[in-house]
């Protein structure tokens, strides 16, 4: 496979504050990389260089051999946006919106009808043609982000936390969509804080946490990696600790103590289950590992602000 | 600065929202011609006597057709442009695509100027109605073109404002401070004359001065003083002030 979007000691500073802190990273064509990470810890921006609306303080990247800048109408060309924040035009009807960004990309007239009919098929909103956004609910609104990010038959689709704020049949829509793009050849970049839509849509991620990637590899090779395969969890005040790990001591679990809760992170749940059993506490759980333990271990369990 | 016929497609963007607005603004911009023609024509014009031989309406008209299209191009740009970077993000979308900051831009002032065209050909129908037109078919169609060129003037110059504004707020200083004193200090409603010099040096300074002086000069056929450098001194103030507003918005826009 070939590489898409290359980037090299990528920096982006605000004033003073380092938003993207010299990160690598290498995506190819036709596959899904996504960017996980915590509020705050850089994904957006880090996309908005990628799609050359933000310009690059320092370190090289380069889209399609391409170096990434403001002025580059080529990569804008070929590059389909879904932002994260919902910036449809809400003086135009659904279909004007599609007409008025066809234009912006120098689409002729009637191909611009018939790939809207098209895409409004495809994003399931043909009924709504004529409606004002704010006649929509906010997943029709996402929904018509993609569409409209569609318009120009983009190589490239960045997707900024697509789902964010939708019910779980929005979401699984998007899911669909968003992989069928992919099969047809579509690169995806997405950002999202959701390890489930990470695990189903997404060959490559990387956890990025202020500024920079803490880790990188393919869903399920890092819950392996860092986590194992289970997780057990134990809800026992702190000064049982000791008696507990005491009794836990021959298995080769790694343990953490967060809050109210105790976890042991293990190749084999089952068996310290039952060892767990002996001590007959009221609340444990025993359940396979996620995406979502990895990211809370590698970005701290705490809230970040 | 990156231009190119991508503006159109910003300026088509806008006449597409503008269909949704278009009775609204029309009343509106009919609202303001009457009241100006009406109060200050009529009502004060009977007092007035006879203006270089003609009724005061004559000298009006000329002087209200530019403040008209300079009042409606810097509210667009101000007001218009505002909501469009701040509220609905508009911008935000439209620099993602293949259309670059300045086009868009560049397309608003566009747009600012066909919006005080719009004013001004409407204050145009009614003094037409109420008997007062220009001397000659073709200076009405000059008077137009002319009108266009300041939109873009007075639509550039409130996109620098625009490009700094912490808020809606900030620009009734621009307007209070501004607009307003520059209409009544560049002969709109009566002339400079009997100014006293410092006030006459002052309003040299204005652009609107020399817009209302072109104008005149273009209405009624008869020639003024100075009016080869009024039109010099705007096309250069033009060009200058609209670079500054392209690099200005660009420093908004672009983070
Ligand atoms: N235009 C800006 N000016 C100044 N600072 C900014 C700007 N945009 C982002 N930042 C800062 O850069 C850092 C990274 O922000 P960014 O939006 O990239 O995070 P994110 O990972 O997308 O977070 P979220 O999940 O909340 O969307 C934050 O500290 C943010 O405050
Ligand atoms: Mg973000």
């Amino acid at each position: 496979m070939t590489t898409l979007v290359t980037a090299s000691g990528l920096t982006k500073k605000y004033g003073d504050l380092v938003a993207v802190d010299g990160i690598s990273f290498e995506i190819r064509e036709g596959e899904c990389f996504g960017f996980l990470g915590p509020n705050g810890a850089g994904k957006t921006t880090t996309v908005r260089m990628i799609h050359c609306v933000s310009p690059v303080t320092s370190g090289t990247l380069t889209v399609g051999g391409l170096p990434s800048g403001i002025g580059n109408r080529a990569l804008k060309m070929m590059t389909g946006v879904i932002p994260q924040e919902i910036n449809l035009d809400n003086d135009l009807t659904v279909h004007e919106n599609l007409v008025v960004f066809a234009r912006f990309f120098d689409i002729g007239r009637r191909e611009a009808r018939v790939r809207i009919a098209e895409l409004l098929r495809f994003v399931e909103l043909e009924a709504k043609v004529g409606s004002k956004i704010s006649e929509l609910s906010t997943g029709m609104k996402r929904r018509l982000l993609i569409a409209r990010a569609l318009v120009n038959r983009p190589r490239l689709i960045v997707a900024d936390e697509p789902t964010t704020g939708l019910d779980p049949q929005a979401r699984h829509l998007i899911w669909q969509r968003l992989r069928q793009l992919k099969t047809q050849g579509t690169t995806l970049v997405l950002t999202t804080q959701y390890m489930e839509e990470a695990q189903q849509l997404c060959d490559r991620i990387v956890v990025m946490y202020q500024g920079k990637i803490l880790k990188e590899g393919t869903p399920s090779k890092l819950v392996e990696e860092e986590i194992g395969r289970e997780v057990v969890e134990v809800r026992i005040p702190q000064e049982d600790d000791e008696r507990v790990l005491r009794h836990l001591a021959a298995f080769p679990c790694a343990h953490e103590r967060v809050g109210d809760t105790l976890y042991f992170y293990c190749r084999d749940g089952h068996g310290l289950m039952r060892r767990l059993l002996e001590l007959d506490l009221p609340n444990t759980l025993n359940r396979p590992a996620t995406l979502e333990d990895v990211f809370l271990k590698l970005t701290g369990r705490s809230l970040h602000e | 600065m990156s231009l190119s016929y991508r503006i159109a497609y910003v300026f088509l963007r806008n006449l597409y929202s503008y269909k949704r607005f278009i009775v609204p603004t029309f009343l509106v911009s009919l609202v303001e011609p009457l009241f100006y023609l009406i109060t200050f024509g009529v009502g004060m014009g009977a007092y007035m006597g006879a203006f270089g031989g003609k009724p005061y309406l004559h000298f009006l008209v000329p002087g209200v057709l530019a403040s008209a299209v300079m009042m409606s191009s810097s509210f667009e740009c101000l007001y218009g442009t505002y909501i469009k970077i701040v509220h609905e993000k508009v911008y935000d979308s439209l620099i993602a695509t293949p259309v670059s900051a300045d086009e868009a831009v560049a397309g608003d002032i566009a747009w600012g100027s066909f919006r005080g065209l719009v004013s001004g050909t409407l204050m145009m129908s009614v003094a037409l109605l109420m008997g007062v037109a220009p001397a000659s078919p073709v200076r009405l169609a000059l008077l137009l073109v002319f009108m266009v060129f300041i939109g873009v003037l007075f639509g550039s110059l409130a996109m620098i404002v625009t490009s700094v504004a912490p808020s809606f707020d900030f620009f009734s200083y621009y307007t209070e401070l501004v607009i307003t004193p520059m209409l009544f200090f560049s002969g709109v409603f009566f002339p400079l004359d009997n100014f006293p010099p410092w006030m006459k040096t002052l309003a040299e300074f204005l652009p609107l001065t020399h817009a209302v002086r072109i104008s005149r000069a273009v209405f009624t056929g008869e020639p003024a003083a100075g009016l080869g450098w009024s039109f010099a001194g705007l096309i250069v103030l033009t060009a200058v002030i609209f670079t500054i507003s392209i690099r200005m918005m660009r420093k908004r826009l672009i983070k």
